[in-house]
């Protein structure tokens, strides 16, 4: 017992030594350090990599026309605010007909699927969203022509939002 | 995370922006008081509490469906999502979110232009 406490204790300071060493560190800092500990880095984890092919084949998603703002350290992984926009169009024979997210370390990695029409006007999605711990998180534009547009962020969390 | 859903779970709102222009794009907030359990988390006894969360949510404007959501327990607790809107017509919209027990909570706003 004494040995599993002082351990216990030893763990949690060294977490804790940890965790403000992370917070002293930029966003880009962090990006670098995560690489090189095999944290949640650019690399998608071939769960993730599934999920997409699932939903999307073997088609192609290409960079570019979806914005996609989300704090880069989420302070409270249970309430993450993510504001997905896409310049794309929203005529009756070019639009934008669903807006997908993906987060690569989520027990549910697939998190949500918004399926839109023209009568929007426009295509956006304002929510917030659970984080189990720091990941990608991936927001894919699904036009009516069947196109994939993406764009992704590396998101800092502190403690699991899984609840 | 030891709450459990209370009272409150179903109550849903929309918001919508003050003045609206015909054919305008406006921005519908809308919220509903929902527990979003993912299965993991426990009560105070240290039980896991059970899978329950809003799965779906339809969205009709004047009688149209204009959008559908499919979501997860990965959506926060008390659920709030923003969309646009372009608002071509006078009428009502409608929401209606349905959870994982098939429960469906509902809430209607009129769109209305001026004021």
């Amino acid at each position: 017992m004494e040995n599993h406490e002082s351990t216990g204790r030893r763990s949690f300071l060294r977490a804790a030594l940890l965790g403000a060493a992370a917070l002293a560190l930029s966003g880009r800092d962090l990006l670098a350090a995560q690489g090189a500990h095999g944290g949640p880095g650019d690399d998608m984890p071939d769960a993730a990599k599934k999920v997409l092919r699932e939903h999307f084949g073997a088609r192609p998603i290409k960079d570019g026309h979806v914005s996609l703002d989300l704090p880069e350290v989420a302070p409270d992984s249970r309430e993450v605010p993510i504001f997905i926009e896409t310049d794309l169009p929203m005529d009756p024979d070019h639009y934008v007909k669903a807006i997908h997210l993906v987060v690569d370390h989520n027990p549910d990695i697939y998190v949500a699927g918004f399926e839109l029409t023209p009568a929007l006007g426009k295509a956006s999605i304002d929510t917030r969203i659970k984080m189990r711990r720091s990941s990608q998180v991936r927001a894919i534009v699904e036009t009516s022509r069947g196109e994939l547009w993406w764009a992704h962020k590396l998101v800092y969390t502190t403690l699991n939002g899984c609840v | 995370m030891t709450s459990v859903a209370g009272p409150l779970t179903g109550d849903a709102r929309i918001l919508l922006p003050p003045g609206i222009q015909k054919d305008s794009v406006i921005y519908v907030r809308a919220l509903v008081a929902h527990p979003m359990y993912t299965g993991f988390s426990r009560d105070e006894k240290g039980a896991l509490i059970p899978e329950y969360y809003i799965k779906t949510v339809e969205i009709t404007y004047g009688g149209r469906r204009v959008a559908r959501f499919a979501w997860t327990s990965g959506i926060s607790r008390d659920p709030y999502v923003a969309f646009p809107l372009r608002a071509t017509h006078e009428g009502p919209l409608h929401i209606a979110w349905t959870d994982t027990k098939g429960r469906v909570y509902t809430q209607t706003a009129a769109i209305a232009f001026g004021g």
